[in-house]
């Protein structure tokens, strides 16, 4: 296959260009965040809520070193059927619909889904059919629809890159030079954003509570009581004499 | 500790400040000193550190006496931040270092129901009951603190503490579990629990101190506080009427304890001076487990 021969005026126009325009909405696009992002309001109740589920996760992993008394003492406390806290605290659920929660919404798709709708229109528009670079490694045929977006050449060779391809690899590969300008944990990265919204509105909704609570009520009934210290007098002893064993045989 | 303050350059002192902040250390004369020498000149240098850096030296000048300095910070950090919730609470605590405690506890009160989600505030009004003195009373806030804020183990150490003071070892002795929740691993909290079971005083809470005791020496084998604390279980149940199994074993942990305690406390050859003071430490438990019993 003859090697082809790019227009310098491709390097220029096109693959230049598409690199400082995907940068550049990057940027703006993390100080534009920072400018609307409101934060986020705390009610009293959450905060009471999720300590005291950290302190029941606690009492599950670390109650072994408690007596058997104060181990049951704090289930009481959580469990009980009439007093326990998993069960008398009543919260309402989260309603989705609230108006703190839709304006958060709106703001995440007005932030990352029209930039990348717009621009991303834009430059297909812009820059659609331009052959820019190659990658310095052969591929396989596989990669073409890939790389070669837009350019649709039968016997082009899959290395070739197209400019609407380009303007994908930047989108995505410009994530640590993010990092270095901006620091870590910047909105200007969309593929985070893009993940976020994979991982679907579970993890960005407040939990239900009350399934939270029942979940560690669960948890903490099914927990059993082992006292990790009723050995601990007789492997200390033991330690000892091991070591003591040990230095023995290391004098003899 | 001594430092070279004429020598030290800016930066220097910088890093330093930075170090005893992320441990934790309190260091208050050394920063005040520092800060007037050498830091106070150069603030405009640190950059975004300056805030972080103000904070500790306000902290530190009301350790120091030095209302002075503490005032001039707070009054830098509030022009930058005007209406800040962070910088009404050193006011705050400005009007406690000077005793005036209802114009605190006015601040306080109002950077509460500014946002009542905030820790310090509250915090600082159990501080205030506390340095007048009030245990009681601290003790009931603090409490009602806890019931909302549960995790907090900072808290949960201070009522331990608070409780201590007013004797009531059962209470103390539940939230110091509450800390071992927390950190298991920590020898220190394991000694710590022990010594207030042991003062409840009981057979079974002496046995109880007793396997605290050894886990602490589990993990830590240089604790010569628990070694000795330990050491007086074993010589207490050795004295009670506990099953003839349990005073054998008591008897054979007692025996390897001190034998524990002699080697850590000798140091060298000044053997014949320390089993000089091994003796009269035995003098010393026998005498105490006269009292205990």
């Amino acid at each position: 296959m003859t090697e082809l021969l790019i227009d310098p005026n491709i390097r220029v126009w096109v693959f230049l260009p598409i690199v400082v325009i995907t940068f550049l909405v990057g940027i703006i696009r993390h100080y534009v965040s920072m400018l609307i992002s409101s934060q986020k309001k705390v009610e009293l109740t959450q905060i009471q809520d999720s300590q005291a589920m950290i302190r029941a996760r606690l009492l599950r992993e670390n109650g072994k070193y408690l007596t058997a008394q104060s181990f049951a003492m704090r289930r009481h406390y959580f469990n009980n059927d009439e007093t326990g806290y998993f069960k008398t605290q009543k919260r309402p659920p989260v309603s989705p619909n609230s108006t703190a929660m839709l304006s958060d919404l709106v703001k995440g798709n007005f932030i990352n889904v029209l930039p990348m709708v717009v621009i991303g229109g834009w430059i297909n528009w812009m820059f659609s059919g331009f052959v820019t670079t190659k990658v310095p490694f052969p591929l396989t045929l596989r990669f073409k629809p890939m790389l070669q977006r837009g350019v649709e050449l039968a016997s082009l060779d899959a290395a070739w890159v197209s400019s609407a391809s380009w303007y994908f690899l930047n989108v995505f590969g410009l994530r640590s030079i993010y990092t270095l300008v901006l620091g870590e944990n910047n909105a200007a990265d969309q593929t985070q954003a893009m993940q976020d919204q994979m991982s679907g509105a579970a993890g960005a909704m407040p939990q239900d509570p009350k399934a939270a609570f029942k979940a560690e009520w669960e948890a903490l009934e099914i927990t059993e009581y082992q006292n990790a210290l009723q050995n601990a007098e007789s492997e200390l002893l033991q330690m000892v004499t091991s070591t003591a064993r040990q230095g023995n045989s290391i004098d003899h | 500790m001594a430092y070279n303050y004429e020598q030290m350059s800016w930066s220097e002192v910088r890093d330093l400040f930075r170090k005893w902040r992320e441990d934790n250390e309190r260091r208050s004369d050394d920063i005040v000193l520092l800060w007037k020498r050498i830091l106070e000149d150069n603030a405009s240098k640190l950059g975004n550190e300056r805030h972080l850096v103000l904070e500790q030296v306000i902290i530190a000048a009301f350790d120091c006496a030095r209302l002075d300095i503490s005032e001039k910070c707070i009054r830098e950090l509030s022009q930058e931040f005007p209406g800040s919730l962070r910088v009404q609470k050193y006011k705050a605590m400005k009007y406690e270092a000077m005793g005036r405690y209802d114009e605190a506890n006015d601040v306080l009160d109002d950077i509460i129901s500014k946002d009542e989600t905030n820790a310090a505030p509250r915090k600082r009004k159990i501080a205030i009951f506390k340095a007048k003195g009030k245990t009681c009373e601290a003790i009931k806030e603090l409490c009602e603190y806890l019931k909302k804020f549960m995790s907090d183990q900072e808290a949960w150490h201070e009522l331990c503490s608070l409780y201590l003071s007013e004797n009531e070892y059962s209470k103390a002795a539940f939230c110091m579990e509450e800390v071992l929740l927390h950190n298991p691993h920590s020898h220190l909290i394991h000694q710590r629990l022990a010594e207030i079971r042991y003062t409840m005083g009981g057979l079974e809470n002496i046995e109880i101190a007793k396997s605290y005791y050894s886990q602490a020496l589990k993990l830590n084998s240089c604790n010569l506080r628990a070694l000795y604390g330990l050491y007086l279980c074993c010589n207490h149940i050795i004295n009670s009427k506990a099953s003839v199994n349990k005073r054998k074993e008591a008897q054979k942990l007692a025996s390897y304890v001190l034998s524990e305690i002699q080697s850590k406390s000798c140091v060298g050859n000044e053997k014949a001076k320390n089993d000089k003071y091994i003796g009269s430490l035995e003098n010393a438990f026998g005498n105490l487990d006269l009292k205990s019993n």
